[in-house]
């Protein structure tokens, strides 16, 4: 197959190309190699050389290349009932940075996407406070406003694989996170605004959507560091991320951060709604059950390569990328291992360093060429560092479903396609 | 003629007339798509429409009653079809106005619209995805394409609720107060509408009663459909009762009798967000039966004239209640080992792979994932 066919092939599905691309990596060598009578990319005139592209305005909301078109979120269908109920997931492995686009954040509903217009949109806090009170989004955005990167992490995120390898590809195994940059008001502003009585510990945030979903959140977190957001990435929410409000719970479980966010009740004591007891608690092996386990500890995983990334350019220069977080702060290290943990270097790590936001890191290698089974290992701020999934399943048993952030680990064979293994 | 057109024919007299004497479809597309938001839970339309909870409902005008190959209708509906009947606007009509009047043992759970115009309403949204009239008169009507404000409404904009105030009369005015003085008070009655949360101690329950026996009926029409009718839980829904003594079991089977740890859960859920896809429709009555029959269900009272009220809620324990335990992950051994991690050799033996997703490939996508129910679940 010529580089030419491939360019121009946009309608191959991803499994053809990948499988393409490594049949040339493998027996052509390096993509985009000499041949004697030069490659024909360059000694022919391409059509976009010659002819003009679209003008402005052609597409007034900017969206990806065709060529991007495998680049999307996607389900599961055999995990749920129906998809108004339901998650998909971030296709980590064709990201960089630390920034998810708005596009390709992952969603989960538990009554679909509520379209709401943001004229008939409400904010109201009621309970333990000196004045009920309703606010409009326009005296929303008349409050002090902040910016700030978070990563929201599924507290199911990796809840398939508790009981061994399942799916292939990062994007399964670990898609259920995002990071985005938020733009909102302190929650504290607006509950200061109604005024808290004196009794208050405890606030439960409500959606508009038709779960009405609600978790019961302690007061200490409402006045810390939880935003009342309605811009991500710059633009408004996506609709299926809350639009027009939302609640940002920093490095707590995704499920507390309540979208379509109307109301906020002020309480003495927590709610115990059925996201808080018959789901998002933690099964343990003695058949108790943990409850408000909230943080999301540090994590890691290696994007590339992986399952849906394989190494498509044979041995030589490989760069190992990967993405780690904590609900606890920073990310100070990640240890990345390419023989399933026996050894281990640090990894480089690059762009901002944000509190419970998301992290890159990178290890440049040489790749001889073997089998690598790849492994990469987080820790934060406070010395913590992400424990391997026996650790986890010694602990906890394997039907906790919430907070798997065991070490993950790929196999690469020689051919360079990645499998999800689980290691001595 | 079957016995069944027969009794058909009995029933249009009566209730489908109305839509017979009209020259064309009296519904307007737009407003049959807000009311297709009760279905659309369990009923697909529209490109790439696949069978969900029941059968997906494009090209249904035409088609015989219990027919769409691949999807498992009741024996009541197949027969139905073998009998003779075919949808129409007049046997549509008939059938959604109380689905289990007209079918006896149909799967559908919905219990049926009440309103004429609802009906008409959604039939003629039903038309435009069939190329087939509802009945022959009306083919210009349900040919008529969609207008741009077919675009799903907010809930807030029924009809039945007050329209929102314009955007250039903001409802909210500057108040005394608050360190900014921004929002408006919210008034007793606007508290009431949103704040319906109920706690374990019975705070927020509303005065009311239901028996085991009330909600039955109430259960089987309103929630059996996915939950199944003794709680079991068809396909991947939720199992509501049984799984006592799972727990730490391989395979545990988490329920409201086996594992919720209190009763005000049931309640405050069920009436925020069930049934599924037509929140809020029950009443606070109707909550307390369907909530005394899952007691019932899952054993926890077994007289079937039990009756739940307000008044004796709070006195009714789960069994799991005290199952729950304060998250103390910070206790386990790699939490509290703070030693730097060993960072060469730290394995005696080159590691050996133990598991691999191949032997067990539910990715989508992947040979084998047709067939797939994976292990483990999301929620």
């Amino acid at each position: 197959m010529s580089d030419k066919t491939v360019s121009q092939s946009p309608n191959l599905s991803r499994r053809a190309l990948l499988k393409a691309g490594l049949a040339t990596g493998v027996a052509a060598g390096a993509v985009g190699a000499a041949r004697a009578d030069g490659d024909p990319l360059i000694t022919e005139i391409q059509d976009w050389n010659r002819y003009l592209g679209e003008g402005v305005q052609s597409r007034p909301y900017g969206t990806p290349s065709e060529f991007e078109s495998h680049v999307v979120r996607r389900d599961v269908e055999w995990l749920t009932a129906s998809t108004e109920s339901s998650v998909n997931f971030t296709p980590l492995h064709e990201l960089d940075g630390i920034i998810t686009p708005n596009g390709l954040c992952f969603e989960r509903h538990h009554g679909g996407i509520a379209e709401i217009n943001p004229a008939d949109h409400r904010l109201m806090i009621n309970g333990l406070v000196d004045t009920p009170l309703v606010f409009t989004m326009e005296d929303l955005k008349r409050f002090p406003r902040e910016n700030r990167v978070y990563f929201l992490e599924c507290a199911a995120n990796s809840g398939m694989e508790w009981r061994g390898s399942q799916l292939n590809g990062c994007q399964y195994t670990h898609g259920m996170i995002h990071s985005v940059m938020y733009t909102g008001v302190p929650l504290k502003l607006i509950l200061e605004e109604a005024g808290i009585k004196t009794n208050a510990k405890w606030v439960m945030p409500e959606g508009a959507d038709a779960s009405a979903m609600t978790r019961s959140i302690p007061m200490e977190k409402a006045l810390d560091d939880c935003l009342v957001a309605f811009k991500m990435n710059g633009e408004a929410l996506r609709p299926e991320q809350g639009y027009p409000l939302r609640l940002v719970v920093p490095g707590w479980e995704g499920n507390m951060w309540i979208k379509w966010l109307r109301r906020i009740e002020v309480g003495d004591e927590p709610w115990h709604q059925r996201e808080e007891t018959s789901k998002y608690t933690d099964l343990l092996e003695s058949g108790k059950a943990r409850r408000f386990t909230w943080v999301m500890d540090a994590k890691s995983v290696v994007t590339n390569p992986s399952p849906q990334a394989p190494v498509t350019h044979g041995k030589g220069p490989l760069v190992i990328s990967g993405v780690a977080w904590s609900g606890n702060g920073r990310i100070t290290r990640v240890d990345v291992s390419i023989d399933g943990g026996r050894n281990w270097k640090t990894a480089r790590l690059d762009g901002p360093s944000l509190p419970k936001a998301m992290h890159r890191f990178y290890l440049d290698i040489d790749w001889d060429g073997s089998d690598l089974l790849l492994q990469s290992r987080a820790m934060d701020e406070n010395g913590y560092f992400q424990p391997t999934k026996n650790e986890l399943r010694a602990a906890r048993g394997e039907n906790s479903i919430y907070h798997n952030n065991g070490i993950q680990t790929w196999h690469v064979k020689a051919d360079g396609t990645v499998e999800n293994v689980e290691v001595s | 003629m079957s016995k069944f057109l027969k009794a058909l024919s009995l029933g249009f007299s009566l209730a489908a007339l109305p839509v017979f004497t009209g020259a064309a479809l009296a519904g307007d597309p737009d407003k049959g798509a807000k009311v297709f938001k009760k279905c659309a839970a369990c009923h697909a339309v529209g490109e790439n429409a696949k069978n969900k909870v029941g059968p997906q409902l494009n090209e249904v005008f035409g088609r015989t009653a219990g027919a769409l190959e691949g999807y498992k209708y009741s024996k009541a509906m197949i027969k139905a079809g073998e009998e003779g009947l075919v949808w129409d606007d007049a046997t549509m009509t008939t059938y959604l106005e109380k689905p289990k009047a007209m079918i006896k043992g149909t799967k559908m759970a919905f219990a049926g619209l009440r309103k004429q115009e609802d009906l008409e309403n959604v039939i003629a949204y039903l038309a435009t995805f069939s190329s087939a009239a509802p009945s022959a008169e009306d083919a210009q009507s349900a040919a008529e394409p969609e207008t741009p404000e077919a675009e799903v409404e907010t809930a807030a904009a029924d009809a039945t609720t007050p329209a929102p105030a314009p955007v250039s009369a903001p409802v909210s005015a500057t108040r005394e107060g608050g360190a900014l003085g921004l929002g408006r008070v919210a008034t007793e009655d606007e508290v009431a509408a949103w704040d319906i949360d109920i706690r374990p101690d019975g705070e927020g329950l509303p005065a009311g009663s239901g028996t085991v026996a009330d909600g039955e009926g109430l259960y089987s029409d309103n929630c059996a459909v996915c939950h199944g009718d003794f709680g079991e839980g068809v396909g991947r829904w939720p199992v509501l009762a049984g799984g006592q003594d799972t727990l730490t079991e391989e395979r545990p089977e988490k329920t409201i009798g086996s594992y919720w740890p209190y009763l005000s859960t049931v309640y405050d859920y069920v009436r925020r967000a069930m049934p599924y896809g037509n929140a809020r429709s029950m009443s606070d009555d109707d909550i307390y039966a369907i909530t005394a029959y899952l007691l019932y269900l899952n054993d926890i009272v077994e007289d079937e004239d039990f009756e739940l009220s307000n008044e004796n809620f709070a006195e009714i324990h789960l069994p799991n209640e005290d199952n729950f335990i304060a998250d103390d992950r910070s206790e386990e051994t790699h939490y509290t080992d703070k030693n730097e991690p060993c960072m060469s050799n730290c394995k005696d033996s080159p590691v050996e792979i133990t598991m691999r997703s191949r032997i067990l490939d539910v990715t989508p996508g992947s040979v084998d994932d047709d067939n797939a129910a994976g292990m483990g679940g999301v929620d």
